[in-house]
C-alpha cells in the first residue's frame, strides 16, 4: 500500500510537470489558468488541446505497458517477457500501418486501433503456440526476435509502397514511438480500449498467483487455464494494441518496471500488477518530459529514450539469467 | 616552377572550350532535349517548341507535385536513369543540382551536354531561370516575353496592397513550416503577407512546434490539401488545436503543387494569396493611396 501511495504521488508530480513543459514556454500561472479557467485564449488551447492529451496518453500508455509486462512475466514465468521484446508491439504497429496506409478505411483514425489490435492479438497467439508450452525462456525470446524483425521490415515496406511520398518519413514514428502532437481524439480512441485491457488483466490476478505454483497445482485450485489465457491474451492485446496505435512502438517499459518494482513487493505476481502499472506510467511520463527537454530545437522520439534505458537493462538481465543457470 | 608553366596552355585550352560550350546553344538550338528533374521538366515544357522535348521525368505527371501534370502526359516519361539518356542520345540534358548527383556525373563523363538548375528557387530567381532555359534550348524570345509578363504581374500585385501585412504560416505535414529562403516565403511576401516562420527565424523548411503556431496566433494558416493516400503527418495540420483558434483562416489557399518548383506558373499561387489578402484587408477608398 505504501509503495502504491508513493508511486501515485510520483505519477501525479510527473503528470503536472509534463503539463508544464513545452516549446511555447508558458508561465506556470498562465498554464494553470489556461487549463482550468479561461486565461488567455492561446494558453487555454495549448493546455487543453495539446498538453493535456499528451500527458493523459503518457500516463495511460505507460500504465498499459507496465501492466502488460508484469502480467506476461507472471503468466509465462519468463523474466524477459515484455510486449516490445517478444514482438507484440511491432506486430501491433504493422497491423495499424497495413490498415491505415492502404486507405482501406479512408483516412480515418479509427483504422489505427482496429489494425493494431488484430496485429497484437495475432502476435500473442503465435507466441503462445510456439513458446508457452515448454516454458523455455530462450524459445519465447527467439520467437519474439523473429516476429519483431519481420514486422519491422514489413512496416518499412508498406510505408515505402504508399503512393504518398510523406508516408516513408513515418517509419521512424512506428519503430520509435512518439507522443508529439497527439490530440483528445487519440485519447478518446485509445483510453476506453486500454481501460478494458486493464480490467481483463486485473481479473486474471488470482490465476497468475496460482500459476506461479505450476499449471497442475493451479488447476487443482480451481483455476481455469483457458479462461486465464483468454483474459491475459485479450487484456494484453487491448493494452498494447491501443497504445501502439496512437504512439507507435515504445519498447522496454514493460521489461524494466516489473524488475525494478518486484523487490519492493511480496513477490506474488498479482501484487506486482498495480505498482508495475503505476511505475510504467511514471517512466513514460518522465521519458516524454526528457524527450522534450534534451534537444533545444525539435524533440526526440520517446522510444529512443526508453530503448536507451531498456536495452542495457535487458542485457544485464540476460547476463544474470545465464549466471543463475550455470 | 615548371609544373605551373606547363599548365598554362591547358588552362587556356579549358577556357576556350568553356567559351565554345557557352556559345554553342545560342548558335545551334538543340533539337532533342531531355529533362530529368521535376522543376526543369516544367520549365522546359513551358518553353520548348513542338517535338523539341524528348521526355520528362515521371514525377511531372504527379498532380500533387507538378502544376503541368496534364501537359506532361503528352510526353514520354523517364525515371532519371543514365541508361535511358544513353538510349535516347539527346543533344541536351537538363536536370537539378539537388537530384541524381551520380547520374549527372556519369552523363558528363560519357560526354553528354548536361545543364543543372539550382534547387534554391524563389520568385526572384524565376525570370533568370526562365531566360537561362530559353537560351539553352534556343527559345530566347518566348522566354523573355514570359519573364517580362511574370515580373510585370508581380509589380501589379504589389501595387494593389494597402495597410499592415496580415501574418501567415505555411504549415505542412508533420508540423513543417517554410521559412526564409523558400519559394513559399517569397510567394507570401509578394502577396502581401508577413511570414510568421521567417519572422521567428526559421531558415528553409524546418519543423515548427504546434504550440508556437497557437501562441503566435497567425491570421492565416495555409495547409496542404488532403492527399488520396493517407499519412499521420496530415493529422498535425488538422489538429483540433488549430481548429480552435478564433478568427484564423485555415485552408489550402494555394493551388495544388504550386509551391514545389520555381516556374512561371507560380504566379497562380501569388494571385490566390493576393486575393485572400484583399478579402482580409480590403483597401477602403483613400486607404489605397
Amino acid at each position: 500500500m505504501k509503495l502504491c501511495m508513493s508511486l501515485i504521488l510520483l505519477v501525479f508530480v510527473l503528470f503536472v510537470v509534463s503539463l508544464l513543459v513545452g516549446p511555447a514556454e508558458l508561465r506556470v500561472e498562465d498554464s494553470i489558468a489556461g487549463l482550468f479557467a479561461g486565461g488567455s485564449e492561446a494558453a487555454a488551447i495549448i493546455m487543453r488541446e495539446i498538453r493535456l492529451p499528451r500527458a493523459l496518453l503518457g500516463l495511460a500508455i505507460g500504465m498499459s505497458l507496465g501492466l502488460s509486462g508484469a502480467v506476461l512475466q507472471g503468466f509465462l514465468r519468463n523474466p524477459l517477457a515484455e510486449p516490445g521484446v517478444i514482438g507484440v508491439s511491432s506486430m501491433a504497429a504493422l497491423g495499424a500501418v497495413l490498415v491505415f496506409y492502404s486507405g482501406l478505411a479512408g483516412s480515418s483514425l479509427y483504422a489505427l486501433p482496429a489494425g493494431a489490435l488484430i496485429g497484437a492479438l495475432l502476435a500473442i497467439l503465435v507466441l503462445l503456440a510456439i513458446a508457452a508450452r515448454q516454458g523455455s525462456t530462450l524459445t519465447l525470446i527467439l520467437a519474439g526476435v523473429a516476429l519483431s524483425s519481420l514486422a519491422g521490415a514489413l512496416t518499412a515496406l508498406v510505408l515505402n509502397l504508399s503512393p504518398n511520398p510523406f508516408a516513408s518519413y513515418e517509419i521512424i514514428f512506428w519503430l520509435l514511438g512518439s507522443l508529439k502532437d497527439r490530440s483528445m481524439e487519440h485519447v478518446a480512441l485509445a483510453l476506453p480500449l486500454m481501460a478494458a485491457g486493464w480490467f481483463l488483466i486485473a481479473l486474471s490476478a488470482r490465476a497468475i498467483d496460482a500459476l506461479s505454483l505450476g499449471e497442475e497445482a493451479a488447476s487443482s485450485l480451481g483455476i481455469s487455464m483457458s479462461l486465464t489465457r483468454f483474459l491475459i491474451v485479450a487484456g494484453v492485446a487491448l493494452c498494447v494494441g491501443a497504445a501502439t496505435a496512437v504512439t507507435g512502438t515504445i519498447g522496454f517499459i514493460g521489461l524494466v518496471i516489473p524488475h525494478l518494482i518486484r523487490p519492493l513487493t511480496n513477490r506474488m505476481p498479482s501484487s506486482l500488477l498495480l505498482p508495475a502499472g503505476l511505475g510504467g506510467a511514471a517512466l513514460l511520463l518522465a521519458a516524454d518530459i526528457a524527450a522534450r527537454i534534451v534537444l533545444p530545437a525539435g524533440e526526440l522520439n520517446v522510444g529512443v529514450l526508453t530503448a536507451l534505458i531498456g536495452a542495457p537493462f535487458f542485457l544485464w538481465l540476460v547476463v544474470r539469467a545465464r549466471r543463475e543457470m550455470l | 616552377m615548371p609544373k605551373r608553366r606547363k599548365c598554362l596552355p591547358c588552362l587556356s585550352g579549358l577556357a576556350l572550350l568553356a567559351g565554345a560550350l557557352l556559345v554553342a546553344p545560342v548558335s545551334a538550338a538543340p533539337k532533342r532535349v531531355m529533362s530529368l528533374n521535376l522543376c526543369t521538366d516544367q520549365l522546359a515544357m513551358t518553353l520548348a517548341g513542338p517535338d523539341q522535348l524528348v521526355s520528362v521525368s515521371f514525377l511531372a505527371r504527379e498532380p500533387g507535385l507538378s502544376m503541368l501534370h496534364e501537359e506532361a502526359r503528352s510526353y514520354p516519361a523517364n525515371h532519371g536513369l543514365a541508361e535511358e539518356v544513353f538510349l535516347e542520345n539527346p543533344d541536351l540534358v537538363v536536370t537539378g543540382t539537388y537530384s541524381l548527383h551520380n547520374t549527372t556525373a556519369l552523363l558528363k563523363r560519357l560526354g553528354f551536354h548536361v545543364e543543372e538548375f539550382s534547387f534554391a528557387q524563389t520568385l526572384e530567381t524565376i525570370p533568370g531561370e526562365v531566360r537561362r532555359m530559353g537560351a539553352l534550348i534556343g527559345q530566347e524570345k518566348r522566354a523573355q516575353a514570359i519573364a517580362d509578363d511574370f515580373t510585370r504581374e508581380l509589380e501589379t500585385i504589389a501595387a494593389g496592397q494597402c495597410g499592415k501585412d496580415p501574418t501567415m504560416i505555411a504549415y505542412d505535414q508533420n508540423g513543417i513550416a517554410s521559412g526564409r529562403g523558400t519559394l513559399a516565403d517569397s510567394v507570401m511576401q509578394a502577396a502581401g503577407f508577413a511570414n510568421l516562420a521567417a519572422d521567428m527565424g526559421v531558415i528553409g523548411v524546418a519543423p515548427f512546434p504546434l504550440e508556437q503556431v497557437i501562441a503566435a496566433h497567425p491570421d492565416v494558416i495555409s495547409i496542404g490539401a488532403p492527399q488520396k493516400a493517407p499519412t499521420l503527418g496530415e493529422f498535425v495540420t488538422r489538429h483540433p488545436a488549430i481548429g480552435a483558434l478564433p478568427d484564423t483562416r485555415i485552408g489550402a489557399f494555394v493551388p495544388e503543387a504550386s509551391l514545389s518548383c520555381g516556374i512561371p506558373s507560380v504566379i497562380e499561387a501569388v494571385r490566390a494569396l493576393a486575393a485572400l489578402r484583399t478579402e482580409i484587408a480590403p483597401c477602403h477608398g483613400n486607404a489605397a493611396q
